[in-house]
């Protein structure tokens, strides 16, 4: 697929402006797009901006290495190798030592074809949910669409939780708020970030603290504001 | 209220190994991808994501600690180092834009106009493939099947290339 489309390619990247644009998004945000945390028009918005800012699109290459090279170190811990190379080396070997090596060869297979039954999935960039991948991930309890006058974010318990830190972002990903330490599981948006999402919407998410200072993340949820006080 | 999908997890306490594994991706990227005048210094701004990244606490950002995580943090130091050192670059020898490598308006504005000019699924895809995502990467980023990445990428390379065409005749 590469190949067709690797004079468009130079020409892309030839294309791009270098500009010094304080207005990039974070690293963070490229990696949490890469990962499929984001939802389509955030992503979009930030491909977008990869392809009118050399230096971003530079972060969003250089994501593509790191994220290969991170998917493969993944891949090699459930590789299960010595398995392999033992039933890969037994063909070799087996016209000369015939005798004691058809019974480890024998269960060698075996083993391969137990392995293949009972392995566990295979490990993929995954869609796995923000958070500690237990039942105790945040969910949202508060509407998606909300007046603006009386917005309120709220969240489902985290047992054991000690505290809870809530931040907000603009759909561009810039944080508008952080609250930390929050004791109840509600948060009435404050006026200036009413106003500063008016027509916009907003994104949020919740940290829950636990005693131990793990801390476990909530997804990433949406908010709009409609009319009214 | 609808989460958006989710994302990477890990399971592993980093380790040396990893550490150095991972240094010498970010080094091999950055030389690849950054022009030349910053590639030549990618020893140095590695080695300095890298002490930054073994100098954060391990109770800051959130949960869970592990191999995949230690990437992501690890991109994310490397990608703020880049950023810094072109910013302290400018400021000691006031020459903004001083790379060079960018071509002429007419040829940038084509290209991109075109590109822009993309239906919202199709430049999306498009553009990540020209960042260099593979179709799977591509999928995984836009919460979408492979095949459907695959359609969208492809469609999406033909309209470009026929605006283009069009453009220079």
């Amino acid at each position: 697929m590469s190949e067709p489309s690797d004079d468009l390619e130079r020409r892309f990247r030839a294309a791009l402006p270098d500009r010094d644009d304080p207005e990039c998004p974070t690293a963070d945000a490229y990696w949490a797009a890469a990962a499929g945390e984001l939802p389509f028009e955030r992503v979009r918005t930030l491909v977008d901006h990869g392809a009118t800012c050399a230096r971003c699109a530079e972060a969003w290459r250089i994501l593509a290495d790191v994220r290969r090279a991170a998917a493969e170190a993944r891949a090699e811990v459930s590789d299960p190798r010595p398995l392999q190379s033992l039933v890969g080396d037994a063909p070799a070997r087996f016209p000369m030592r015939t005798r004691t090596l058809l019974p480890l060869a024998l269960s060698a297979m075996a083993a391969v074809g137990l392995w293949v039954v009972l392995r566990p999935p295979a490990i993929r960039p995954p869609p796995v949910e923000r958070g500690s991948g237990n039942a105790s991930t945040v969910r949202a309890e508060s509407a998606e669409v909300q007046r603006a006058g009386d917005a309120v974010l709220r969240w489902s318990e985290v047992p054991g939780a000690s505290s809870y830190n809530v931040t907000i972002l603009t759909p561009d990903l810039v944080v508008v708020h952080q609250s930390v330490g929050l004791s109840g599981r509600e948060f009435r948006l404050p006026e200036s970030v009413r106003q500063r999402a008016a027509g916009t919407g907003l994104l949020w998410n919740v940290d829950a603290v636990m005693p131990d200072g793990r801390t476990v993340a909530s997804p990433t949820f949406e908010l709009r504001l409609g009319a009214g006080p | 209220m609808t989460p958006t999908r989710g994302g990477d997890a890990g399971s592993q306490d980093p380790d040396r190994d990893s550490i150095e594994r991972i240094r010498q991706v970010l080094i091999r990227a950055v030389e690849r991808h950054c022009p030349p005048a910053l590639a030549a210094h990618r020893e140095d701004l590695v080695q300095m994501a890298v002490l930054r990244l073994l100098e954060r606490p391990r109770s800051e950002g959130s949960a869970p600690r592990g191999a995949s995580y230690l990437w992501r943090v690890a991109y994310t130091v490397v990608i703020d180092e880049i950023r810094r050192f072109r910013r302290q670059q400018r400021q000691t020898e006031q020459l903004p834009g001083d790379e060079g490598g960018t071509p002429g308006p007419e040829v940038r504005s084509e290209l991109l106009e075109c590109l822009g000019a993309l239906q919202d699924r199709r430049r999306t895809a498009v553009t990540l493939h020209l960042q260099g995502f593979r179709m799977g990467e591509v999928a995984a980023a836009l919460g979408w099947s492979e095949k459907q990445a695959e359609n969208l990428v492809y469609r999406g390379l033909a309209d470009l290339r026929a605006c283009l065409e069009g453009g220079n005749t």
